[in-house]
């Protein structure tokens, strides 16, 4: 992890993955761990994925995030969960 | 069933496509039994118009791009929506838009055709061999293709409490509130309003601050309740609004009554709020 100053857009990423972990803590505890587990592979997937420069794509992804964010915060849901596509050739 | 097998082949063509790609004219891939009915689409008489649509997938994240099509006009009807379907039918599954109602009420279609925003279902193609540009509304974040994200426009309608707001209780409770004629008719103009954004997008001064200035249709929406005969908390609306940002933003361009496609003027609207907050 670099060290030297985070821009803008770094900075905003952080947050909102702050903030799922901070939404996590108030789900039970089987749920929380769920929660985590998807939440820190989506993104570590992107950050490897995503060139740093694709600006659009990330504010996309920001954007995606922070209506997901707003989802997950309200008391009435309480877990994430994730499925994988695999595009079959048929 | 081969029509469809033709359409899916042409949609896994790469995303990616240079500015000068071209994608097969309609004639080779409606060679289905329709087409051929049509005797005198095939050959002369054919009328072609090459639409240029923006372009960006989020799940194959590259630059924007405008991807051309040609549309033979005598195939498809005389609205801009009518060609976006009929491309999506049978060239491009993959082009992505709203529409519903497909008569100019319901606002779902506002995009920004040949530079002007406004409804695709209302915007008549313009004949000649023109190329016709199809971008989403400008200055709004894009989701997919043509589909921009409106929940800002929507949150700033919601902030200016667009219902019946009352101190007292009805005169005859139980029964509607009563309006005189004079009165209805100081809301024409304002309640035909379909939140379709064509003249938010269209504001300069909406594209510079999006999330501190109202803009045209949530101030046309806070002047349809302030002129309310029914409505009693017209003082407290006036003061919500009364902000240096929320409603002086506005420095009557006027771009927003030359798009409105259902013929409104939004301008005139903010001007009155204006007048009653210099007098009030």
């Amino acid at each position: 992890m670099g060290a030297s100053k985070l821009s803008g857009m770094q900075k905003q990423v952080l947050s909102l993955y702050r903030g799922f972990l901070r939404a996590a803590r108030s789900k039970p505890i089987e749920d929380r761990k769920r929660i985590e587990m998807i939440v820190s592979t989506e993104f570590r997937h992107n950050s490897k994925e995503v060139d740093r420069k694709n600006f659009q794509y990330i504010e996309y992804l920001l954007r995606l995030g922070t209506k997901q964010l707003d989802q997950l915060k309200s008391p009435d849901i309480i877990s994430l969960s994730s499925v994988k596509v695999v595009a079959s050739k048929t | 069933m081969a029509f469809g097998l033709i359409g899916r082949v042409v949609g896994t063509k790469p995303s990616r496509l240079s500015t000068a790609a071209r994608l097969i004219p309609a004639r080779w891939t409606s060679t289905g039994s329709e087409a051929q009915s049509k005797a005198s689409s095939g050959g002369g008489g054919e009328n072609l118009k090459t639409f240029q649509i923006y372009r960006w997938n989020p799940d194959n994240p590259g630059k924007p791009e405008l991807q051309d099509y040609k549309i033979d006009l005598k195939d498809c009807g005389p609205m801009v929506l009518d060609a976006l379907i009929k491309i999506k039918n049978e060239m491009d599954p993959s082009l992505t838009f709203r529409r519903s109602c497909r008569e100019g009420i319901c606002g779902s279609c506002a995009m920004n055709i040949d530079g002007c925003n406004g409804l695709a279902c209302l915007t008549k193609i313009e004949c000649g061999s023109k190329e016709t540009t199809i971008t989403p509304l400008p200055h709004m974040f894009v989701i997919k293709d043509l589909v921009v994200d409106m929940t800002n426009f929507y949150n700033q309608y919601k902030s200016i409490e667009p219902w019946l707001k009352r101190k007292t209780p009805a005169s005859v409770p139980g029964k509607e509130i009563l309006q005189s004629k004079k009165d209805r008719a100081k809301l024409d103009g304002m309640y035909e309003c379909i939140l379709c954004a064509c003249c938010s997008t269209s504001c300069p001064s909406y594209w510079w601050n999006p999330e501190s200035y109202l803009g045209p249709a949530a101030l046309l929406h806070a002047n349809r309740w302030i002129s309310d005969s029914r409505d009693e908390y017209t003082k407290e609306r006036l003061e919500a609004i009364d902000d240096e940002f929320k409603l002086y933003r506005c420095h009557t361009i006027l771009n927003c009554a030359r798009a409105c496609p259902k013929g409104l003027n939004p301008g005139k609207q903010i001007t009155h709020i204006k007048q009653l907050q210099q007098s009030g």
